[in-house]
């Protein structure tokens, strides 16, 4: 399997109900939790920049978001994915998948929580999580310092 | 825009749990966590005191939670209930344990539990 | 569609039956996989008549300890991705198969995962919280709520402390391959 190609660049958005806040997203869907985000674009919680007229941002994030299952043989891509979103950079665990396993905490093939491989920003939890608590998640983010080192993340390499 | 059936997180009425731990024993991810004890209650009249349960701690890690709905299907009491709230985000992994406090204070609305034909409102955990 | 129905044959006649089906016109390969019932690991395989629209499958019956089979992928191209799956999977021994990389899994992952007796590892090394029971204040006596509790799905060979022991040291393993 190749993965040495990083997915699409980072689309911006804005952030319905915090009208100062621009996030970059690189969106790793990896399995069911991904269609949320489609489906928080759709209901316009999330709103591509430039598609209406909206006034300037004063805070932006570059927001690596990680929403779906992270097997052991994929983790090394979403590493990279994270080495290649530039500085400054936060990551969002979207689900119960990337936080812990989720649903495949005992399969031996799923990474027990992204967290033990790059520091997370925020945890949204759901299976999935609503398209309303990505929003909700992502505001949290703006408020935040920077990453956080939680417990878990210590274990990674 | 939220509907009041939605699925957001899952909440507790410590007052109706007994502790009888078919959440925690059904719970596939086993991310449910409960301590209890048991105590002597006299009853004026009764000939013996009853030994009833009493719930010292109950622990669900939303961050393994995959919202299938068994504990609030399987319990017997109505003590587990689905609410609408979903703005549960946290910025560290064990913020997303909620102990009994956390677990309380989204039980639903009436309104809610009507519009989604489950328990809550009646009996909710304010009125313990 | 309708089916040829279910076809047994013995390990050393898997592969004349397979050639002989292919012969009758069976020349689209579907599927192959296997079971696992304890003591021996079934591997069947799914073959379609395109023109006929007729399905057959075709069972056969290894020892699992001893799980070989000749590969179909001189008669089925396509069998070669099912086999290298159920070889991975299930821990069959496919002879002349020629690519045998691993499909799916990390190749150091140990016990193929769907044998039944590949323990889960993550319920074996965790306490499962359904064990706990309410403290008593002191009072003595049998309490019937007080039986042996296990978690549900997890068969009780996987909680003894020799598999623990076992999986712990599977559990250091795969993390160095990290
Ligand atoms: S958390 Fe649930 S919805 Fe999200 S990817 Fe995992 S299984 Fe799918
Ligand atoms: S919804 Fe399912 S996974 Fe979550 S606590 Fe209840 S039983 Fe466990
Ligand atoms: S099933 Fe209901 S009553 Fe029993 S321990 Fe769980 S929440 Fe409490």
């Amino acid at each position: 399997m190749t993965l040495h190609s990083i997915p699409a660049p980072e689309r911006k958005y804005r952030v319905a109900g915090h009208p100062d806040l621009r996030v970059a997203i690189l969106d790793v869907g990896l399995a069911c939790c991904a269609l949320e985000v489609g489906a928080a674009i759709t209901a316009g919680l999330l709103v591509p920049e430039g598609s209406v007229d909206t006034g300037p941002a004063t805070s932006e994030v570059s927001v690596l978001l990680i929403s779906g299952t992270v097997t052991d043989a994929l983790a090394p891509a979403v590493i990279r994915a994270w080495g290649a979103l530039a500085e400054p950079r936060l990551a969002v665990s979207f689900g119960a998948c990337a936080n812990t396993g989720g649903p495949y905490w005992d399969a031996p093939t799923v990474t027990k929580g992204i967290d033990q491989l790059i520091p997370i920003s925020v945890y949204i939890p759901g299976c999935p999580p609503r398209p309303e608590a990505l929003i909700a998640g992502l505001a949290r983010l703006a408020s935040t310092d920077g990453p956080c080192q939680s417990e878990r993340g210590d274990e990674s390499p | 825009m939220i509907p009041g059936e939605a699925h957001g997180t899952i909440a507790l009425s410590a007052s109706a749990c007994t502790s009888c731990m078919i959440c925690v024993r059904e719970c596939p991810t086993w991310c449910i966590e409960l301590d209890s004890h048991t105590e002597q209650v006299s009853e004026p009249g009764a000939r013996r005191p009853k030994t009833v349960n009493v719930l010292d701690a109950f622990r669900i890690d939303f961050g393994l939670c995959m919202y299938c709905g068994i504990c609030v299907d399987l319990c017997p009491f109505d003590a587990l209930a689905w609410s609408p709230e979903h703005d549960l985000a946290s910025t560290t992994a064990a913020g997303l344990v909620h102990g009994i406090e956390e677990l309380e204070s989204t039980w639903p609305s009436a309104d809610c539990a009507a519009e989604a034909g489950t328990p809550g409102g009646d009996g909710s955990p304010s009125d313990s | 569609m309708t089916s040829h129905g279910r076809t047994d044959v013995s390990p050393a006649d898997w592969l004349e039956a397979m050639a002989g089906l292919r012969s009758e016109g069976f020349v689209l390969f579907d599927f192959l996989t296997a079971v696992d019932r304890g003591a021996t690991l079934e591997v069947v395989a799914r073959i379609v008549n395109p023109v006929t629209r007729v399905t057959a499958m075709v069972w056969t019956t290894l020892p699992a300890d001893a799980a070989e089979l000749a590969s179909l992928s001189d008669y089925y191209l396509g069998a070669t991705w099912c086999e290298r799956e159920a070889a991975e999977m299930f821990g069959v021994t496919f002879i002349g198969l020629a690519d045998t990389r691993p499909l799916l899994l990390r190749a150091s992952l140990g016990k193929p995962p769907m044998r039944k007796s590949a323990p889960l590892v993550a319920r074996a090394i965790r306490d499962w919280p359904g064990a706990a029971q309410a403290t008593d204040d002191g009072r003595q006596g049998g309490n019937p709520s007080r039986r042996r509790q296990l978690p549900p799905g997890v068969p009780e060979v996987f909680l003894h402390d020799d598999v623990n022991g076992d999986v712990a040291s599977a559990e250091l393993a795969s993390g160095d391959q990290r």
